[in-house]
């Protein structure tokens, strides 16, 4: 779409440039505006795609001088048909990949059992951001989703005017919330972005599918395994692309032209909708998903034997900071407390 | 009913604003809410040409198409309208509309719109026929008093063209004819997928 | 699609209303007028639209279930005379309705037209009187406000003269009004009074009546639907009368027809051209005498015409020999097979009609183009006939009727020239002893080694153009030609940047002891200058909101109704001309024919009752038989009258057979029924038709020849040849006296003091009873002859129209070779043209200032544009003033489109504005719009306006730019030529 952009500048400049260079020529023959007038359709054939049938306008708004935009429509095509389906499919599929895989595998028990001791994995700031983010994700996520199926979902539901209402909210929702979602995501790019640097343990945990597929297979990992490096990559590029794209989708006039806002448009919401499937399946993963994992974000403290299963190489280097003995390698048997 | 339709005949505007103008004072838009523009393509050359243009009241509205609200709705005269009541402000119908015409308020946080406003075809909104309520968020509703929007009414070289689109289309065509030149139907291939033969 | 009327959107919940009121308020149209100041920005000025000043009434949405009065009246803007229709419910104009049956414009307006309902609830009207004191502005009552202005006017007459109260009247008067300020202008007793036609077709007037008789347009919008080929000079119909488009592009669609374009700039009408000839500006005579080089080359003259209506035409030919096709591109740089194919189809393709307007008046030799343009009309026979004529499209809506009542330093209403037989006969018509004038007026003493004048003779000078009031308010008292400067400016509805050198206007305002303005708005004579005191501000209602008549271009007379009463302490023009006359001690004299009723504030003259007198008085020019009660029923039956030949059929009532607001002359009484003439000098109806002939105004014959037509006259004249004009005596040979009525003849008697010889010299235009009219008409003549036009105007400073170069040209060559006339004296001032296009050349300005500047309207604004700048329906569409550059011109100085600029003028004057960069113009030329003020030179001039009542739009005048240079014959300034420089601000 940029290149296009491109292209429609360098074509309308040769445009501009041929007619002006032509005109002198004229000035010599007979010159008969009626005959030499522009055709509509002649015009409409030239286009390019993107390009619109524009002129000189004499009120302030420049945006008015585009007289014809055929492309539009293709936007609005594209809205109602690529986005909406991506989105559809993402997040029906996400949920029907779950209730599959939950059906397959059930939830993810502590393999040697839950020990009884728990340890720190994630801090009062660690854990505000991460609502935060997550808080903030859910209802524009679904703010977000109403403005692209609602019509079809909720309002044959509650009815024009109640429809109405909630989405006048919800446009208000997503245009405030917007701010601390992005807030979050900056704190926790900042907290979580050194543990999430791939290294190689990431090729053998992912090699080995994280062991979720197998029971009792536990690949080694530091503080985040390959699989929530995955997510963390994700929410913070899918996160910056929608942050991005929602700036410009709030400040048209930041966005340039109505091209270049269509396309973050689009691009806002066919991430919005990938990112709402991974999120799906990360909220599945951390609740009813596995066992002992909710615990990292809930309280902070996690179970000692979840964590040897999950991040063992956090567990050893974690408690040999705090002093504490590494934890015999698949120890069944509760340790003494000291 | 009538499918109603605006034509432009390029070839008669003189780029006058009479229709702005008469768009302005029949439902008193206020400053920077344009429902119908004047625009000049080719300005200065001798290809020079001038289209007044504001909504068409297309053919499945692509405005309509994306709406997040379903606010609009075309009535039995094909007329395109929408209620403010549920409008959300979102700008939706702007992007996806070819011919500029939904307008916004700034009244919005960040900058954003207010609700839509729009060419209502001098027909008004959901509220009843005529009433002061009605008035307040379209404007008039000269449909229902039986006269076709001013813009085109008051148009100084009777360039632009408003009722039924079997009728307007027929007066184009013989002014063709007549007169042995048309630069086309503006933005009827776009609005409705055809374009007027002679 | 779903076809649905949504259900249920009233009883919408409590939450949905929050919702509504916290997010984005439901559009309500006086918030978001609110909210719209802040979406402006720059225009800070909006967003006191409606704060402040209260208002006479809310306009609103209509209640559709009580009555609304729709009242008829005309446009206040263009001379085209568009119908407005005004719905009024409770004395509030609440909407504006197409007026379908108005042969003009047949419903439809400009932006201006269908914005009007605008100016009287708009909030930037001037509320009421005010006053400037130690530098502020001041509200004052009405009759404080007429005492003063009085007394200092008493004043003033006393100490300096008569003459040294300058009275500027307005194009924007009805009839009524302006016909009042000419009697006021009597009655006090100088001829320094004018109107708009001074700067837009005064040189037309004097061009036209000096070739054919009468001094406009000949023909009318609707019948240029006849045309074959239709030549546009100068005229850019398009912006400035888009209405009459209608009937042209209709015709051009129609007809098939030729439509050709001169013009510098690439106009909205040139794109609607079948020709455009871009031509350098100031170059008009060389243009029209390279086509008739053709022409005459080719033989294709109408020699027919020539020999019969025509007087001088070989004179012109040689004349025309000297501008060969060479000579023709050197100067105005038009390749010769362009100006051959014109020349062809122009004289060949008939009928044809030429337009014009200010691109060919607006110049030092306005009077001379006029006069080139109407002979290549009288070389092709093109004068006189449906489809062709000399269409000059005026300028403002009453422009036409306020040249026809004499507004004017030069007239007596209806083109009485001043003269004592003139001054005798509207004393008879107004009843006052011809004695009264000559006491009124002063005696002028001998300076700078001129004549002495009485005061007899003083009356019968003509008076300094409104183009030079300032430079007579602070040249030496020696060099006026009256008995002292100009002390006093008493300006009714006249905008002052209209005018070239705005800084010499700002220094003439200062000089200035006395300065009043009566108008709707504070116009640019309110703002402009530093003045402290004595300064007067009179608020004046629009046309809108009180009744008359007014002149359309075409000569048709069409009554407007009062649409709603002045709003805000305004009055109407005829209160307060009363109420300034009564101060001034001769409201008694003056007023006494009147029907007087008690208007707002005082007694006012009633309009129908100053259409009759001015029906009893109007003979020379046939305003005698539009009376009240015709021009109402016009406007009645507006549907009557066909499109083309606004005829209505015999059968149509009240008025069958009559053209259309019964287009001058409108001969004899009202009671006589003459139709009025649709198309002027037409021998092919008989005059009781509308028929007519050229007038031979100027003898019977010159160098041997007669000039009296040879072989052309009406249908059904008795006279089947060429006549002078009638008089008593004429008809006395004829024998036709027998047919007047024994009550025609006692006037006649009475006029000629019931002296035999004095009785035979009573002529058409004297006789008070239209019985000599009658009798002539009714034995198929016209009253005033049937003579031949003058190709040759002898009595012209150029006889024959002569190239001469605008004093700032950016050819010194072609100075040489065609310098302007010498200097000398006209209206009582100096014209030192040819000195200062000298010093130009010694200066080689050209080459520091090489762009040629030219000026023009647009379509939004009118005139000074105080009022339409005001109108914010208007105002929106056009936000800052700009000059028009072209794109090399813009490249070599980094000039880009939108950008700020400097104008800089050749006397070292300049002006801030937006660059338009644009091929409209040519390399070399640019082009600003001049109805704009409010910036001088760069600085802001909000804060002089009385607060609440500057225009919305503010910007630099392009006069700030402009230079000297006026023609000889009447005065008329340069706007269309001047050079500079532009530069990135």
């Amino acid at each position: 779409m940029v290149q296009t952009l491109l292209k429609r500048a360098a074509t309308l400049f040769a445009v501009v440039a041929l007619v002006a260079f032509a005109a002198p020529e004229l000035a010599a023959q007979q010159i008969n505006p009626t005959e030499s007038s522009v055709q509509e359709e002649q015009l409409m054939r030239a286009l390019q795609s993107g390009e619109a049938v524009s002129g000189r306008i004499t009120i302030p708004d420049a945006r008015a001088g585009d007289l014809i935009k055929p492309d539009n429509k293709n936007w609005a095509a594209t809205h109602g048909g690529t986005v909406k389906t991506v989105n559809v499919v993402a997040i029906l599929g996400m949920l029907a990949l779950l209730v599959g895989f939950y059906m397959y595998r059930g939830k993810i028990r502590i393999d040697s059992g839950p020990s009884g001791r728990t340890i720190q994995r994630f801090n009062a700031v660690e854990r505000f951001a991460h609502w935060l983010l997550a808080a903030t994700f859910i209802i524009l996520a679904l703010t977000g989703l109403n403005l692209l199926i609602g019509r079809a979902v909720i309002l044959p539901i509650v009815g024009e005017s109640a429809f109405g209402t909630i989405s006048a909210w919800g446009k208000i929702a997503h245009n405030y919330l917007a701010w601390p979602f992005m807030v979050a995501l900056v704190i926790v790019f900042v907290a979580w972005v050194l543990h999430n640097i791939p290294n190689r343990l990431d090729i053998e945990w992912l090699k080995k599918g994280g062991g979720l597929f197998t029971k009792g297979s536990h690949p080694p990992a530091k503080k985040f395994n390959a699989g929530q490096k995955l997510i963390f990559w994700s929410v913070i590029i899918g996160g910056a692309a929608l942050s991005f794209t929602g700036v410009m989708l709030l400040f048209p006039e930041l966005a340039g032209t109505s091209a270049q806002w269509q396309l973050y448009q689009v691009i806002h919401a066919i991430v919005a909708g990938i990112m709402t499937a991974i999120i799906i399946a990360h909220i599945y993963i951390g609740s009813v998903g596995m066992e002992g994992a909710f615990d990292a974000m809930g309280s902070g403290q996690v179970d000692v034997n979840w964590a040897k299963e999950h991040h063992s190489i956090w567990v050893e280097e974690k408690l040999a900071r705090e002093g504490r003995p590494a934890p015999s390698s698949g120890g069944a048997a509760p340790q003494p407390a000291e | 009913m009538a499918r109603m339709k605006f034509l432009c005949d390029a070839d008669r505007c003189i780029e006058c604003q009479a229709c702005v103008t008469a768009c302005k004072n029949e439902h008193e838009v206020p400053w920077g809410i344009n429902r119908r523009r004047v625009v000049t393509i080719n300005d200065g050359l001798p290809g020079e040409r001038s289209v007044s243009m504001a909504c068409m009241h297309c053919d499945d509205a692509p405005c309509a198409a994306v709406c997040p609200v379903d606010c609009f709705y075309t009535t039995a005269d094909a007329v395109v309208l929408h209620s403010k009541d549920t409008c959300i402000g979102c700008g939706y119908c702007f992007y996806a509309c070819p011919f500029g015409a939904p307008q916004y308020p700034r009244v919005g946080n960040f900058g954003t719109r207010g609700k839509m406003d729009k060419c209502t075809y001098c027909s008004g909104g959901p509220e009843a026929d005529m009433s002061q309520a009605e008035y307040v968020k379209y404007g008039s509703n000269r449909l229902a008093e039986g006269k076709l929007p001013l813009c085109a009414e008051m148009c100084s070289t009777k360039s632009l063209l408003a009722g039924d689109g079997d009728i307007i289309a027929d007066i184009y065509r013989e002014r063709v004819v007549t007169r042995g030149y048309g630069s086309g139907a503006w933005g009827w291939r776009t609005a409705y997928g055809e374009t007027i033969s002679v | 699609m779903l076809v649905k009327r949504k259900q249920g959107e009233a009883a919408r919940g409590r939450l949905a209303s929050m919702a509504a009121g916290i997010a984005t308020k439901t559009i309500d149209r006086r918030s978001f007028l609110r909210n719209s100041g802040l979406a402006v920005g720059g225009l800070a000025a909006l967003g006191t639209i409606n704060a402040g000043m209260t208002r006479q009434a809310e306009a609103g949405p209509t209640d559709h279930s009580r009555p609304i009065e729709r009242r008829k009246n005309i446009c206040t803007h263009c001379s085209v005379g568009c119908t407005v229709i005004g719905e009024v419910q409770d004395g509030v104009w609440v909407g504006q309705e197409p007026a379908w049956d108005s042969p003009i414009n047949r419903g439809t307006h400009c932006a201006k037209g269908a914005s009007v309902r605008e100016l009287v609830h708009g909030d930037r009207r001037l509320k009421y009187p005010m006053k400037k004191v130690g530098g502020q502005w001041q509200r004052i009552s009405w009759d404080q406000a007429i005492d003063e202005i009085g007394d200092k006017m008493l004043e003033i007459r006393e100490r300096s003269g008569a003459d040294s109260a300058y009275l500027l009247g307005s194009a924007k008067f009805s009839n009524e009004g302006a016909y009042l300020f000419r009697k006021f202008a009597a009655f006090w007793g100088t001829n320094n009074v004018d109107h708009q036609a001074r700067i837009c077709h005064s040189t037309t007037v004097a061009g036209v009546a000096n070739t054919w008789g009468y001094g406009a347009q000949t023909n009318s919008y609707n019948d240029i639907r006849n045309s074959k080929t239709i030549i546009f000079m100068g005229s850019n119909a398009a912006e400035a009368h888009p209405v009459s488009m209608q009937h042209i592009l209709t015709g051009k669609e129609e007809q098939r027809a030729n439509v050709i374009v001169f013009d510098p700039r690439f106009t909205r009408t040139a794109a609607h051209a079948t020709d455009f000839v871009r031509i350098r500006p100031g170059t008009d005579i060389p243009v029209i005498w390279g086509i008739m080089w053709h022409i005459f080359q080719n033989g294709w003259e109408d020699q027919e015409y020539i020999a019969q209506r025509v007087w001088g035409m070989d004179q012109v030919r040689e004349e025309v020999a000297k501008w060969t096709p060479d000579e023709v591109e050197r100067v105005t740089g038009v390749p010769e097979a362009q100006l051959r194919r014109v020349a062809e189809k122009f004289a060949t393709e008939r009928p044809s009609t030429f337009i014009w307007c200010m691109g060919g008046t607006q110049h030092t030799v306005g009077t001379a183009n006029v006069r080139a343009y109407c002979n290549l009309l009288l070389a092709t026979g093109n004068v006189g006939a449906m489809g062709t004529g000399a269409n000059i499209f005026r300028g403002h809506c009453n422009v036409q009727g306020a040249t026809d009542f004499g507004l004017d330093i030069g007239n007596l209403p209806c083109y009485y020239g001043l003269a004592e037989g003139a001054w005798r006969h509207w004393s008879r018509v107004w009843d006052v002893p011809y004695e009264y004038f000559v006491n009124r007026f002063d005696a002028v003493p001998a300076k700078g080694g001129r004549d002495p004048r009485t005061p007899e003779q003083n009356m019968n000078v003509p008076g300094i153009p409104s183009t030079r009031w300032f430079d007579a308010t602070m040249i030496d008292a020696e060099e006026v030609d009256q008995r002292d400067n100009i002390k006093a400016m008493i300006v009714f509805g006249h905008g002052g940047n209209t005018v070239p050198r705005m800084a010499d206007a700002r220094e003439g305002m200062n000089a200035l002891d006395l300065l009043v303005v009566a108008d709707p708005h504070p116009t640019t004579f309110a703002a402009l200058h530093e003045r402290t005191d004595n300064t007067y501000l009179l608020p004046i209602c629009t046309q809108f909101e009180c009744s008359g008549s007014r002149t359309a271009s075409n000569r048709s007379v069409q009554w407007g109704e009062k649409i709603v009463e002045p709003i805000f302490e305004s009055d109407n023009d005829y209160a307060v001309m009363y109420r300034l006359a009564k101060k001034l001690g001769f409201a008694d004299e003056m007023f006494k024919p009147y029907e007087m009723v008690q208007g707002k504030f005082s007694e006012e003259p009633t309009p129908e009752s100053i259409l009759r007198e001015i029906n009893r008085g109007g003979w020379s020019v046939g305003y005698t038989g539009q009376s009240p009660e015709r021009l109402k029923a016009h406007m009645a039956n507006q549907d009557k009258f066909d499109l083309v030949t606004l005829r209505a059929p015999a059968d149509a009532g009240d008025v069958g057979g009559d053209f259309y607001g019964l287009p001058w002359p409108c001969w004899g009484t009202a009671e006589f029924r003459h139709p009025g003439t649709h198309i002027l000098y037409n021998p092919n109806v008989p005059v009781k038709d509308g028929g007519g002939a050229f007038r031979p105004r100027f003898g019977l014959e010159r160098d041997g020849e007669t000039l009296l037509a040879e072989g052309s006259w009406p249908p059904e004249s008795e006279i089947e040849d060429g006549y002078p004009q009638f008089t008593m005596g004429v008809l006395k040979r004829l024998g036709w006296d027998a047919d007047l009525t024994p009550q025609e003849r006692a006037v006649i008697s009475r006029i000629g003091e019931f002296d035999e010889e004095k009785i035979d010299a009573v002529s058409w235009s004297l006789d008070l009873s239209g019985g000599i009219q009658r009798v002539a008409i009714e034995h198929g003549c016209v009253p005033y002859g049937n003579g031949k036009a003058r190709a040759v105007a002898w009595n012209l400073p150029d006889p024959i129209p002569v190239h001469r170069e605008p004093i700032y040209s950016p050819r010194p060559d072609l100075v040489a070779d065609y310098p302007t006339r010498e200097d000398g004296r006209q209206f009582r001032m100096p014209n030192i043209g040819h000195t200062i296009q000298q010093s130009v050349v010694d200066r080689g300005l050209h080459e520091s200032f090489p762009i040629v500047l030219t000026s023009g309207r647009l379509v939004e604004y009118e005139g000074g544009g105080e009022e339409t700048r005001s109108n914010k329906w208007l105002a929106e569409l056009k936000q800052d003033m700009f000059v028009e550059i072209n794109t090399r011109d813009a490249e070599s100085r980094g000039i880009t489109d939108g950008g700020w600029v400097w104008v800089n003028g050749p006397e070292g004057n300049r002006a801030r504005v937006k660059a338009l960069v644009t091929e409209r113009v040519a390399s070399g030329t640019a082009f600003m719009p001049f109805h704009f003020a409010g910036w001088f030179q760069g600085e802001d001039q909000r804060g002089n306006y009385p607060q609440g009542t500057d225009p919305i739009v503010l910007g630099e005048s392009v006069n700030v730019v402009t230079t000297y240079g006026y023609d000889p014959v009447t005065g008329m300034h340069e706007g269309k030529v001047t050079l500079c420089q532009i530069e990135s601000a």
